[in-house]
C-alpha cells in the first residue's frame, strides 16, 4: 500500500467530499487550510474555514504541525482531479520518478513550489507529461484548465517563466505544427509593438548613415567602431526582437560615439585651425569625412556662442543623422538645455560634440521602432506608419534603410495598403544593386573574398537556418585533418572559410534560380570547389594553357628552358594567363610545362590558379572526396626549378572549370563539408547536435533541454565505433526520453566524418590502432571498423516517408519529398523576416506563404512576398 | 613595515624621476573592497610579453644531475628554490623568494599561437583580430567580477606598432589583449601619460581635464535621465529593452560617484611623471617602468584590482635596452635569432628579461610597503609574468612557462617552488585553461573549467590544478 502525506491525504479525502480548497478569501464552500489546526494526539483535525467549520475523524493518521507558507496554494478540486489522474501515479511519495513528488505543493517552501510549478507549467505546455507511452492522456481541454491553473498560481507570484521562454529562439517549434498549419485558426495576425534591437549588420549601415555616405565610400571600414552586440551562433534565425541593449553594450557605444562625433567634426576643426589636416591621434585611422555638415561647421568656426536658432539646427541635423526624424518638442527642448551648458563648459567645438554623442547613446539608434500608428481595427490592431513601414520592409531585404522610391512612397501616401507594400517588396527584390554586396564580408581575408550577390540578406537566411557559417568556429587537429586542414588564423578563415564560401556560392546559385528551392538545397549534388574565377575566365586560362602546352611540349623544355623562354616569348606574352612571364621567368615556363604535363599530359584539366601562385592556399578539396591538387612544395616558387616528386603523390584532381559540378556522395548543403564541420566537435562527429538539427529545422520538432544533472560525454572504448558508444551510452531510458528523437536523424550522417569526408569504414584513433604511415610517412593510418549509418525518421506526417532509412543520403532525399520539412523552412522564414516566434495566430501568415512557395513552383522569392506583405509583418498591437 | 604615508615618501625617493605626492590618504584600499567586506580583496596582476618565453631560460641553474636529468626529458618533478639558485636574469627577484613559483609545463595548444596571439593567452580559446574570435571574457576580467572596483579592471600595454598586430598608435588607446566578453575587447592605455589622464581623470589638475571630465559627467546625466524617462513609460519586455540600458548608464554614474568619493585619496596618488615618462620619444624601457607606476597608484588607491599590462609584444620596437639604449630593436629579429647592433639575439632576451624582472621587483616591493589589515597589500596580491605565445618565437604552445609571485592570503600552496608538471600529451598534464581554473575556483568563481579545450589531448582535460591548492 501507498504511504501519502497525511496532509495530501486529508486534501485528497476533503475533494472526494467534493470541497474546494482555497487560501483566504476564497469564495463559497472553501476550506480555508490557512487556519487548520492538526492535532497530533488523538487523530482529529480541526479546520477552520470561512464558511463552515468541519471537523473530520481520521482515524490512525498521524498529522504533522502547521506546514510552512506553501500551504496558500489554491488547489481547485479540479486540478486535483487531474493530478490524481494522471500524475501522481509516477509522482508521489512513493514513487517519485525522476525525483519530483508532486502529492505534497502545499507543503513546499514558496521559492520551491514555484520552481516545481515552472517545471510542469513547461512539461504539460509541450505535451511532454504525461509520457506519451501512458495509455491514459488528458483531452485537450483538461491540459488546457490544468495548465490554466499552474498559470494562475505563477502570475499571482509573478514567477511564471513560460511566457518569457516562448519567446526565444529555442522554442520557436513550441506551437503545435498541425494547428497552425490545419486552416482552423480564424485570428487576425499581428506582432505586438516593440522595439527591435537592430543587427551588427543594421548598425553599420547606420553609422554610415551618419555620415551620409554613398557609393563605394559605403565600403569604408569604421576603424573606430565596434559592434556592441553579440548574437547567438547556434544554427538558427539569430536577430529576434528579444535581444537586449545591456551594459556591454553601453561602454562600447561610449567609444563609439565619441569615435564618430570626433570625426563628424574634424574637417570643420582642420577649417577652425584647431587642429592639422595632417594630424591624426592614431596614424592607423586617417579616415575623415569630407565635409562637416554646415550647421556644425558654423557653430565651431564661430568665436561667440552660437544662437538658440544655430542650437536647434544643429540638434535637427544630428537627429536626423542619426534617427532619422525630427526632434520632439519635448526632446528639442531637453537638447537645447544641454547644449547651451556643455557648449558653457567646454566652449563651441567640445560642447557641441558632446550634444552630438548624446544623441548617438540615445537608445533609439540601436533599435527598430515598431508601434503602428492611426486608429486600430476591430481585432485592436494598427497598421505600420507609412515611415515604420518603409524601414521594416528595406531592414527585411537588406540592411540599409529605404531607398529614395521607397520613402517617397511612405511620404507621398503610396504606403497604405498590402497592394503598395507588394509593390515595393517586388520593386526592391528586382534591384539588383541597392542591397548588392558580400554574402559575408567576415568571411572575406586573404586570398578570399565573400562572394558578392545582389540580395545577400536573402543567402544570410539560409545561412543561419543551416548553420554552416559555424563551421569557422570549430577547431580542428591539423593532422587528424590529413595535415591539410587549416584552422583560422590571423587575416583568414583559412579551411573552414573557403568551404563555407563555396556553401554560399551554392545557397546563392539555387536562389538565382528559384525554383523547388527547398527540395534544391536539401539534394543538389552540385557544388563549386576552388572555383575563383568565372566560368569564362577559366575557359580562357585553360584553352591557353594548352595551347602553350600543346606548342612546346616536344621542345627540350626540361634541360633548356631558358632557349625555350627565348625562342617563344612572344607566343607565350599574347597569353596573358601564363602570367607576367618574361624572358627572366624560365624556372617559372619549366613549373608551367610540369604542371602542365602532369593535367593535360595525362588527360586531365589542371585547377586555374598554380600552386607557386603567391598565398596559394586551396587545400581542402579532399574533404569533398575530390583528389587534391599539387602541394605547393612540388614546383617550388615561380623561380625555382627544383621539381620534387616526393611532394604529393602525382594523382591530381581533374578539375571542373565550369561550376558548379557534380559530386559523388553527396546530396545537398546537409552533406556539405561546411554544414558536417559545424555540426561536429574538435576530435569527433556529433550525431546528437545533427540529429536535433534535422529535427528542430525540418522536422519543426522540440528537444527537451538537457537536464543539468546528464553526464553528455560519449564514453571511451578503443573497441567501438562512435555509434556503438553513443549507443551503449544513451540506452537508458532516461536518456533515450531525449535521445530518441535525436539518435536515429544524426546517425545516418555516420557516413561522414568530422571534416565531412565520405567514408565506409571508421578509423579508430588510439596509439594502439595505428597500423601504419601514409605513402608521405607524415600521418597514422589505423584500424578500422565498418560505418553502420541506419537510422530512421519520424513524424513527418506522411507514413510514406517515415521509417527506416539507410544512410544521411536516404534520410535526405525523403526528407526532401516532406510537407512537413518544406512547412518547417516556411516556420523559420517567418521567424527571419518577422524577428520572432509564431503565434498561433499567425496560422494565416504561414498558409499563404506555404500556398504561395507550391503555388509559384518553389519560389522563395514568392514566399518573401507573401511574408512581408502579411498582416503579421503590417500590423501592430 | 611602512604606512601609506612611508609608501609614498620612499617611493618619491625610489623613483627618483617619478614623483608621488607625500599626503596620507583617508582611505585604505581594503576599505574599498566592495565584494568581501572586512577582508582585503585579491588584486591580480597579468603581465605577458611577446616573443616566447624559452622553458629552460627559467630552470634554476643549480639543479642536481638526477633533477636536470629530469628537467631535460620534461618529466614532472619538483624544487625547494630555496636550495637553488635563480637564473641570472632572475636576479631581481632573489630577495622574494618565499613569494616566487615558477610554474613549467602548463600548455595552450588550444591558444593561437605563433607570432601572436591577441586574447588567446589570457583567454584560453584561439582568438585573432576578428572580434568574432573573442569567445568569452579573459580569466582577468572574470578575476575582476570577483573583486570588484571602480574601475574593474585597468590594462596598459607597449603596443605593437608592426608585425601582424600592428595598433595604430603607440600612445593612443586602442585595442589591448584583454576582452570584457564574448565580441567585446578590452581598450588599453598604450603610454602613461594618456593611462593617468584617464584613469585619474576625475581628479586632473588641469584645466582642460577637469572641462573633459564635467562634459563627460554632464552627458552621462543626460543620457540616464532620458533613458530612464523613456524606460518609465514601458511595460514587460519592452521595458527591458530600454531599461537594461538606461540602469547600465546609472551604474557607470554610479561609480563615477564612488571614485568622485575617493577624491581625496585617489587625488594623493596621481602619478606625477618625469618628463622622460611622458615624452613621447620615451624609451620601451620608460615605458615599461612609467606603466608600472600607473599600475601601482591604480591599485594602491583602491580605483581597481586587477591590471593587466602587455609588457611586450611581437610587433614592438625596442628601445632602450641596457647598453644598446639607442638602437630600435625589432623583436621578430631577435625571435630569429639575429645579431642587432653586434649584440647577440639570446643576449638581447636576457637584458629585456632581466627589465621586466625589476618591473616585477618594483611592484611587490611597493606592495609590500602598503599596509593592510594585519599585513601589507602584497600579501593579497598575485603577479603573474608569462609569454602571450609559450615556448618560443615560432611556438606551439606546447609550453608557457609561468613566474608567479603570490602573497601569503591567496589560498595556493604557492611560494619557494620550481614546478614541472607533466608534459603534454602524458599522463596528469596541465593546460592553461586548468591553471586559471585553479584561480578562480579558489576565489569564488566554481566553473567546472575555464577554457577551450585541446582537441589533441585525449581524456577529460577539465578543473583545477590540485596540486595547487592548500
Amino acid at each position: 500500500m501507498r504511504k501519502r502525506s497525511p496532509i495530501n491525504r486529508v486534501v485528497r479525502i476533503l475533494l472526494k467530499l467534493g470541497f474546494e480548497t482555497s487560501p483566504v478569501g476564497g469564495q463559497g464552500d472553501y476550506l480555508d487550510f490557512r487556519n487548520c489546526e492538526f492535532s497530533p494526539y488523538d487523530g482529529l483535525i480541526t479546520i477552520t474555514c470561512q464558511s463552515v467549520l468541519t471537523i473530520i475523524a481520521l482515524a490512525s493518521v498521524v498529522l504533522p504541525a502547521a506546514a510552512g507558507p506553501g500551504t496558500t496554494m489554491v488547489l481547485p478540486k479540479e486540478a486535483g482531479n487531474l493530478l490524481e489522474t494522471y500524475c501522481y501515479d509516477c509522482h508521489d511519495d512513493t514513487t517519485q520518478k525522476g525525483d519530483i513528488r508532486l502529492d505534497n505543493l502545499s507543503e513546499l517552501s514558496l521559492t520551491a513550489r514555484l520552481d516545481l510549478m515552472n517545471r510542469m507549467q513547461e512539461k504539460v505546455y509541450f505535451e511532454e507529461m504525461p509520457p506519451k507511452k501512458k495509455k491514459t492522456q488528458p483531452t485537450d481541454e483538461e491540459r488546457k484548465r490544468l495548465l490554466a491553473w499552474i498559470s494562475e498560481d505563477l502570475h499571482a507570484n509573478n514567477a511564471s517563466k513560460l511566457e518569457d521562454k516562448l519567446r526565444y529562439p529555442g522554442y520557436g517549434n513550441a506551437i503545435d505544427h498541425g494547428k497552425l498549419f490545419s486552416g482552423a485558426i480564424k485570428d487576425a495576425p499581428y506582432t505586438p509593438a516593440r522595439r527591435w534591437l537592430v543587427s551588427p549588420q543594421i548598425f553599420e549601415q547606420r553609422v554610415l548613415d551618419v555620415f551620409k555616405l554613398e557609393g563605394k565610400d559605403r565600403t569604408q571600414p569604421m576603424y573606430g567602431v565596434t559592434n556592441p552586440f553579440v548574437q547567438p551562433d547556434t544554427s538558427g534565425v539569430r536577430d529576434y526582437d528579444t535581444n537586449l541593449l545591456d551594459g556591454g553594450s553601453l561602454l562600447v557605444m561610449m567609444t563609439n560615439a565619441e569615435w564618430i562625433s570626433t570625426k563628424q567634426i574634424r574637417p570643420a576643426r582642420v577649417k577652425a585651425g584647431e587642429i592639422q589636416a595632417t594630424d591624426f591621434p592614431d596614424p592607423k585611422d586617417k579616415w575623415s569625412p569630407k565635409e562637416t555638415p554646415a550647421v556644425f561647421e558654423s557653430i565651431i568656426l564661430k568665436k561667440s556662442v552660437p544662437t538658440d536658432k544655430e542650437m536647434t539646427d544643429a540638434i535637427e541635423t544630428q537627429f536626423d543623422r542619426v534617427l532619422r526624424r525630427k526632434p520632439t518638442d519635448v526632446e528639442l527642448k531637453k537638447y537645447l538645455d544641454l547644449t547651451r551648458s556643455t557648449i558653457a563648459i567646454g566652449g563651441n567645438t567640445e560642447g557641441l560634440q558632446k550634444m552630438l554623442e548624446a544623441v548617438l547613446l540615445e537608445s533609439e539608434f540601436l533599435y527598430r521602432l515598431e508601434f503602428g500608428a492611426g486608429s486600430a481595427d476591430l481585432s485592436g490592431r494598427k497598421m505600420l506608419s507609412p515611415r515604420e513601414g518603409a524601414y521594416s520592409i528595406s531592414y527585411a531585404l537588406g540592411d540599409r534603410g529605404p531607398d529614395a522610391a521607397l520613402i517617397n512612397a511612405a511620404q507621398s501616401g503610396k504606403l497604405v495598403s498590402k497592394e503598395d507594400y507588394k509593390r515595393e517588396v517586388e520593386r526592391l527584390l528586382q534591384d539588383k544593386t541597392y542591397y548588392s554586396g558580400q554574402i559575408d564580408p567576415s568571411v572575406s581575408g586573404m586570398h578570399l573574398t565573400s562572394h558578392v550577390t545582389s540580395h545577400p540578406k536573402i543567402v544570410r537566411f539560409f545561412r543561419e537556418f543551416f548553420g554552416y557559417p559555424n563551421a569557422t568556429k570549430v577547431f580542428k587537429d591539423t593532422e587528424r585533418g590529413g595535415g591539410i586542414y587549416r584552422n583560422p588564423d590571423r587575416g583568414t578563415l583559412a579551411s573552414p572559410g573557403f568551404m563555407v564560401d563555396e556553401a554560399d556560392r551554392v545557397v546563392d546559385w539555387l536562389l538565382q534560380k528559384d525554383q523547388n528551392l527547398f527540395e534544391n538545397l536539401l539534394t543538389t549534388d552540385e557544388f563549386f570547389v576552388y572555383h575563383d574565377k568565372t566560368d569564362e575566365e577559366g575557359a580562357k586560362i585553360i584553352k591557353e594553357w594548352r595551347e602553350v602546352y600543346e606548342a612546346l611540349k616536344n621542345t627540350d623544355w626540361r634541360n633548356d628552358a631558358q632557349g625555350v623562354l627565348d625562342k617563344n616569348i612572344d607566343f607565350i606574352k599574347a597569353r596573358s594567363s601564363m602570367r607576367p612571364l618574361d624572358a627572366t621567368r624560365p624556372g617559372e615556363l619549366k613549373n608551367f610545362m610540369l604542371y602542365f604535363q602532369e593535367s593535360f599530359g595525362q588527360g586531365r584539366t589542371p585547377f586555374t590558379t598554380v600552386p607557386w601562385a603567391h598565398g596559394y592556399t586551396f587545400h581542402h578539396a579532399p574533404f569533398y572526396g575530390l583528389p587534391s591538387t599539387p602541394d605547393i612544395g612540388r614546383y617550388g616558387s615561380w623561380k625555382s626549378t627544383q621539381f620534387d616528386p616526393k611532394v604529393g603523390n602525382g594523382k591530381f584532381w581533374d578539375y571542373p572549370v565550369k561550376q558548379p559540378f557534380k559530386i559523388a556522395n553527396r546530396k545537398g548543403i546537409l552533406s556539405h563539408p561546411a554544414w558536417l564541420i559545424a555540426h561536429s566537435k574538435n576530435t569527433q562527429n556529433d550525431p546528437v547536435t545533427r540529429g536535433r538539427w534535422v529535427r528542430e529545422k525540418l522536422l519543426a520538432g522540440r528537444v527537451p533541454d538537457i537536464p543539468i544533472t546528464v553526464d553528455a560525454v560519449i564514453p571511451e572504448n578503443h573497441e567501438k565505433t562512435l555509434r556503438s558508444r553513443l549507443e551503449v551510452k544513451t540506452q537508458e531510458p532516461e536518456c533515450m526520453k531525449c535521445h530518441q528523437f535525436m539518435n536515429p536523424l544524426g546517425l545516418p550522417f555516420e557516413i561522414f566524418d568530422d571534416f565531412g569526408r565520405y567514408r565506409i569504414e571508421e578509423f579508430l584513433e588510439y596509439p594502439e590502432k595505428v597500423v601504419g604511415k601514409t605513402a608521405d610517412q607524415r600521418l597514422n593510418v589505423y584500424q578500422t571498423l565498418p560505418v553502420n549509418a541506419h537510422g530512421a525518421l519520424d513524424s513527418t506526417g506522411d507514413p510514406k516517408l517515415d521509417g527506416d532509412v539507410t544512410d544521411a543520403l536516404d534520410m535526405i532525399a525523403k526528407l526532401a519529398k516532406s510537407v512537413r520539412a518544406r512547412q518547417s523552412i516556411i516556420r523559420y522564414a517567418f521567424r527571419f523576416y518577422m524577428g520572432r516566434n509564431e503565434m498561433l495566430s499567425d496560422s494565416k501568415t504561414l498558409i499563404d506563404a506555404d500556398k504561395a512557395y507550391v503555388g509559384s513552383g518553389g519560389s522563395f522569392k514568392a514566399v518573401i512576398v507573401s511574408l512581408l506583405t502579411s498582416d503579421s509583418f503590417i500590423y501592430r498591437k | 613595515m611602512q604606512n601609506r604615508r612611508d609608501f609614498i615618501q620612499n617611493a618619491f625617493l625610489a623613483m627618483g624621476g617619478l614623483s608621488l605626492p607625500g599626503i596620507i590618504p583617508n582611505l585604505s584600499a581594503a576599505q574599498m573592497s566592495v565584494a568581501n567586506p572586512g577582508n582585503p580583496p585579491m588584486r591580480f596582476i597579468f603581465m605577458h610579453r611577446g616573443n616566447g618565453l624559452f622553458p629552460k631560460s627559467v630552470v634554476p641553474p643549480t639543479l642536481g644531475p638526477q633533477e636536470q636529468a629530469l628537467e631535460d626529458k620534461n618529466l614532472p618533478f619538483e624544487v625547494d628554490l630555496d636550495r637553488h639558485q635563480l637564473p641570472d636574469w632572475m636576479g631581481p627577484l632573489e630577495k622574494h623568494k618565499a613569494n616566487l613559483t615558477i610554474l613549467q609545463g602548463l600548455s595552450g595548444k588550444m591558444c593561437t599561437t605563433g607570432h601572436h596571439s591577441w586574447c588567446s593567452s589570457l583567454g584560453a580559446y584561439m582568438a585573432n583580430e576578428r572580434l568574432s574570435s573573442i569567445k568569452w571574457a579573459t580569466v582577468d576580467f572574470e578575476l575582476a567580477k570577483l573583486f570588484p572596483s571602480p574601475l574593474e579592471h585597468i590594462e596598459l600595454a607597449c603596443f605593437p606598432t608592426g608585425g601582424g598586430n600592428a595598433r595604430g598608435s603607440l600612445d593612443g588607446i586602442a585595442k589591448g589583449f584583454s576582452a570584457r566578453g564574448p565580441q567585446q575587447p578590452n581598450y588599453a592605455f598604450g603610454c602613461p601619460k594618456i593611462a593617468v589622464d584617464e584613469i585619474f581623470k576625475s581628479v586632473a589638475n588641469t584645466k582642460d581635464g577637469q572641462i573633459k571630465y564635467q562634459l563627460e559627467r554632464k552627458v552621462l546625466e543626460f543620457a540616464a535621465a532620458n533613458q530612464s524617462g523613456l524606460a518609465q513609460h514601458l511595460q514587460g519586455i519592452e521595458r527591458n529593452k530600454v531599461g537594461n540600458y538606461a540602469n547600465s548608464i546609472e551604474d557607470i554614474r554610479e561609480k563615477n560617484r564612488k571614485v568622485d568619493l575617493m577624491a581625496d585619496v585617489v587625488r594623493q596618488y596621481i602619478p606625477k611623471l618625469d618628463d622622460k615618462y611622458l615624452n613621447k620619444d620615451m624609451s620601451t624601457f620608460d615605458r615599461q617602468i612609467g606603466h608600472v607606476e600607473v599600475l601601482l597608484a591604480s591599485l594602491i588607491s583602491g580605483l581597481t584590482n586587477v591590471a593587466a599590462f602587455t609588457v611586450d609584444e611581437l610587433g614592438h620596437e625596442y628601445t632602450g635596452i641596457t647598453g644598446m639604449e639607442k638602437e630600435k630593436v625589432n623583436m621578430h629579429d631577435v625571435g630569429h635569432g639575429k645579431v642587432i647592433a653586434g649584440v647577440d639575439a639570446l643576449e638581447i632576451r636576457h637584458r629585456t628579461n632581466t627589465h621586466h624582472m625589476t618591473l616585477v621587483d618594483r611592484i611587490v616591493t611597493r606592495l609590500k610597503g602598503v599596509r593592510e589589515g594585519n599585513g601589507t597589500m602584497f600579501d593579497n596580491t598575485m603577479i603573474f609574468y608569462f609569454p602571450d605565445n609559450g615556448e618560443t618565437h615560432h611556438s606551439h604552445g606546447t609550453e608557457y612557462p609561468f613566474i608567479v609571485m603570490a602573497g601569503s592570503n591567496t589560498k595556493l600552496n604557492l611560494g619557494r617552488r620550481y614546478m614541472r608538471l607533466p608534459y603534454w600529451g602524458t599522463v596528469g598534464h596541465k593546460t592553461l585553461g586548468n591553471w586559471y581554473t585553479t584561480l578562480l575556483n579558489v576565489n569564488g568563481n566554481p566553473i567546472k573549467h575555464y577554457g577551450a579545450l585541446d582537441p589533441a589531448l585525449k581524456g577529460d582535460q577539465t578543473g583545477l590544478i590540485k596540486e595547487l591548492v592548500i
